[in-house]
């Protein structure tokens, strides 16, 4: 009998990464064009609407900087969890928490200078985001607690606070009885860099060169990828894995805070109860696509940026915004069926018992 | 040896093996191996580790197909290409690893697998009752699985092989979980089954337990068949022995070019648990001494590999001392005891002593990146020219230096993992199964390196399963067994029956009645 099998390749395809993305985007237009049609509308003309609206003109290129920025801290606060094999699912709640402590210090320092202002607000998010990691990381690196379930728990209890904030003692009087915070006072909101691109894009890209760097060429990176490729290897050599467990999963909380920080003061302006958007959640995906590696964060981010920007333009031709989820899945379904080879060759056996078995005794 | 043509004028046969061969890549498993079970039999299937046994139950229970040779149940010949295809021709296998459901109940893990579409669970329970009283296995059916105490649970993977109506029973060592009221328990419960004309193959180490529950016994030895059926009551335990360890090799001629020194690592009534949380061994007490190497010899899984766990400090100790260099290190932590001088060549040397998809550069700095830093970042000249230096000096074939280690071949992964550990010249060597998989380059290589350390003026302690090895390369040669140090022998001066009798033997259980 003829069965295709899979067999592990010595080294992984140079280069398949990103061609396995590339493949996923084709299966992803493809499906979508199915979809498009099925509903009567006119392929080429969505698509070409949803490039211009994202890449099409600087103007475009700005949206989807605005929306690459969380999505690219979220997916590296994810990423730099899962170079030690941990997962943080909690990053939704954790940009919450940032955004909820950079918009209390806003609160308080309403008349303080820009600069100053802004600053606090960004280590304040830092900070936000990093206590709701605490309690997860402290229950996984002392007690062994999953913490998969305990950060994915906390951001219920973020989104609580969110509403109970914006229903209750911080909702705007001007707002029309609307469950919003009051928006930001001017000088809190981030420079624009260019059409409405804010400076959030270059604290982006600062942290993650930051902390690709960190995890590629420091001992703390190293210990880290020890750890996360055998945590027996990592005893052996004398790395003290409660410390790394609490101090990458802070970390990590610590990234998605400062997400939650960077896009209240440079895109959202006030607290909302869609603050966090699903940017956490899409920072899963995105360091999945990276391969959990810090350093592809950024493109996939960008790319991610312009498939929903493209989708939400595609509103006003009638197409539900749907669809752009919908491409989102399938570029993660194709990426990562694609990305099985590059890592693996196919052959077609006779033989499906295993042969390659060591023999023990 | 018997002739099986003999007995088979006597008695149908139930399994008969002729001339079964088994390759697996750079290890010749069985090497045309013969096996004859009577029907209504209990057969022991002896042999060292390596002599197997394992490969050879697991091709007459459909997991591997031999490469040449023939299988015969109840004088049909088979080709078995899967389990299920044994199972329907009746031969059934429990496995060492119970293969159950914690959440399901008994009864729902005997019928899982080949249940009816429909479960009427009232039935079904009185079915598996009725099956389990007929053999004297008795268990409740309703009981959820994670109650069960392992003997129980035995005797569900028992009934699950009945259920199916095996006629031939294959146990792998089936007492290594059980106590020893479980273990004549067993035996009853194995009579029972013979006597309903069924066969059973028991494979086991132990022979004091085999010479009280199996009729006739198959002796392997390197893949080959030494003993065909001896009948066990005229056969003695020490004849099985023999046959199981082989005639003393010739021993190459060996150089004494030090003699011991003062003591560099000593063991003081130390003990220490198993994952399963039994005592994995108990009041360990010896020396090594600076210039010798200390074989341990035993049958895998008597506690050695957690004792070198230990003296490493990746297993805690219940109590007792690790006195190293003359200092208490019982309670350093790992690296500690790295630092102070002990080098550890663990048994698995991807997953622990090797870090499986990191680089081959990344795992050769594992013990000095400390050392290669400025401020945080690691020097990666440095790092680069220390890998090629080891690669050069311990003979490591690998490609492109930044690829992942799991790439390199199985020589040369220890090639490297021994070179960075003894890279530190280190006074205390500790190495587990050091040569176990390698071929003969790569094992006499490794060997080398241990005897230049030796030489040189460590202490070093080699555990292996394979004696012949130990008598060659060892100094001086402790047998462990059941956790307990069974004896001291003199490498040059032991026979590998001594040995062998010492490693297979249970003190305090064989003087029974």
């Amino acid at each position: 009998m003829k069965l295709p099998r899979l067999n592990l390749r010595e080294q992984p395809l140079p280069g398949g990464q990103p061609l396995a993305f590339g493949i996923g985007l084709a299966i992803a237009l493809f499906v979508g064009t199915l979809l498009l049609l099925g509903a009567g509308h006119d392929p080429v003309k969505i698509y070409s609407r949803m490039f211009e609206a994202s890449l099409g003109d600087p103007d475009a290129w700005s949206i989807t900087f605005n929306r690459a920025v969380p999505l690219g801290l979220a997916g590296l606060a994810v990423a730099v969890a899962g170079s030690m094999g941990l997962w943080n699912i909690g990053a939704e709640g954790q940009i919450m928490a940032g955004a909820i402590a950079a918009a209390w210090v806003a609160r308080i320092g309403g008349d303080w200078p820009g600069l100053i202002l802004i600053l606090m607000m960004l280590i304040s998010a830092i900070g936000g985001g990093a206590i709701l990691a605490i309690g997860p990381a402290l229950a996984r690196a002392k007690l062994g607690v999953n913490e998969i379930i305990t950060t994915l728990m906390l951001n219920e209890v973020a989104i609580r606070l969110v509403q109970w904030l914006i229903h209750g003692p911080w909702k705007d009087p001007d707002s029309f009885n609307f469950p919003l915070a009051p928006m930001l006072p001017d000088q809190a909101r981030l420079p624009t860099l260019f059409s409405r691109a804010h400076f959030g894009l270059l604290i982006a890209a600062a942290v993650i060169v930051v902390a690709s760097v960190a995890v590629r060429y420091t001992a703390w990176g190293y210990e880290l990828r020890i750890a996360g490729s055998s945590e027996a290897t990592a005893r052996y050599s004398g790395i003290s894995l409660p410390t790394k467990v609490l101090t990458v999963l802070v970390l990590s909380g610590a990234i998605a805070g400062l997400a939650g920080g960077v896009e209240l003061a440079g895109t959202a302006d006030r607290i909302t109860e869609t603050i966090s958007n699903g940017f956490g959640f899409a920072g899963i995906i995105v360091a999945a696509l990276a391969l959990m590696r810090p350093s592809g964060v950024a493109a996939v981010a960008l790319l991610f940026g312009a498939v929903q920007i493209g989708g939400q333009s595609i509103q006003t031709l009638g197409v539900s915004s749907s669809v752009s989820t919908i491409l989102q899945a399938f570029v993660l379904f194709g990426a990562i069926g694609a990305g099985v080879f590059s890592r693996y060759t196919v052959s077609f056996g006779n033989d499906s018992l295993p042969v390659n078995e060591e023999a023990t005794s | 040896m018997n002739q099986p043509s003999s007995i088979s004028d006597k008695e149908p046969l139930s399994v008969e093996l002729t001339e079964v061969w088994k390759r697996f890549p750079g290890v010749v498993a069985n090497a045309g191996v013969e096996l004859a079970v009577q029907r209504g039999s209990i057969h022991a299937l002896l042999g060292e580790n390596g002599a197997g046994k394992s490969t050879l139950m697991n091709i007459l229970a459909g997991v591997y197909r031999p490469d040449s040779g023939e299988l015969r149940i109840h004088g049909r010949s088979h080709q078995f290409r899967n389990p299920a295809d044994a199972l329907s021709a009746g031969v059934g296998m429990v496995h060492q690893e119970f293969r159950l459901i914690p959440s399901f109940s008994v009864a729902e893990n005997i019928v899982l697998g080949s249940a009816p579409p429909v479960i009427k669970t009232g039935q079904l329970e009185s079915d598996v009752a009725e099956m389990a009283h007929k053999f004297g296995l008795e268990v409740d059916p309703a009981q959820p699985l994670w109650q069960l105490s392992m003997g129980e649970r035995q005797k569900v993977e028992i009934l699950k092989v009945l259920w199916r109506d095996a006629q031939v029973l294959i146990l792998d060592e089936p007492t290594t979980v059980l106590t020893p009221s479980e273990v004549d328990e067993l035996g009853q419960i194995l009579r029972r089954m013979a006597n309903d004309g069924r066969s059973i193959i028991f494979i086991s180490h132990k022979l004091h337990e085999i010479s009280g529950i199996c009729d006739q016994a198959t002796v392997l030895r390197q893949g080959k068949t030494v003993a065909n059926s001896l009948p066990m009551a005229t056969t003695s335990q020490d004849e099985l022995a023999r046959l199981m360890v082989g005639a003393s090799p010739a021993i190459p001629n060996r150089q004494k070019t030090t003699t011991p020194g003062q003591a560099l690592l000593e063991l003081k009534n130390l003990s220490a648990q198993s994952d399963r949380g039994v005592n994995a061994f108990s009041e360990i007490n010896f020396q090594i001494h600076s210039g010798e190497i200390v074989g341990i010899a035993g049958v895998a899984g008597n506690g050695q590999r957690e004792l070198a766990d230990t003296i490493a400090g990746l297993r805690p100790s219940n109590s007792g001392t690790i006195i190293m260099n003359g200092t208490d290190i019982t309670t350093e932590s790992p690296h500690r005891r790295f630092q102070s001088g002990l080098a550890y060549i663990p048994e698995d040397r991807l997953g622990v002593g090797l870090a499986p998809q990191l680089s081959i550069t990344d795992n050769a700095i594992l013990r000095v990146y400390r050392q290669q830093r400025r401020g945080p970042f690691i020097l990666g000249e440095r790092a680069l020219s220390y890998c090629k230096d080891l690669i050069t000096r311990f003979g490591v074939r690998a490609g492109n230096l930044s690829g992942p280690i799991a790439a390199l071949s199985g020589g040369n992964l220890q090639r490297l993992l021994v070179g960075r550990e003894l890279d530190g010249q280190p006074s205390v060597v500790v190495a587990s199964q050091p040569t176990r998989g390698l071929d003969v380059n790569g094992v006499k290589a490794i060997q080398d390196l241990l005897i230049e350390q030796r030489d040189s003026g460590a202490a070093v302690m080699m555990i292996s399963e394979d004696l012949d090895e130990l008598l060659a390369i060892s100094d001086r040669l402790l047998v462990i067994e059941g956790g307990v140090l069974r004896g001291e022998f003199d490498p040059r001066t032991a026979s590998r029956q001594e040995v062998g009798m010492a490693m297979l033997s249970d003190t305090k259980v064989s003087s029974k009645p």
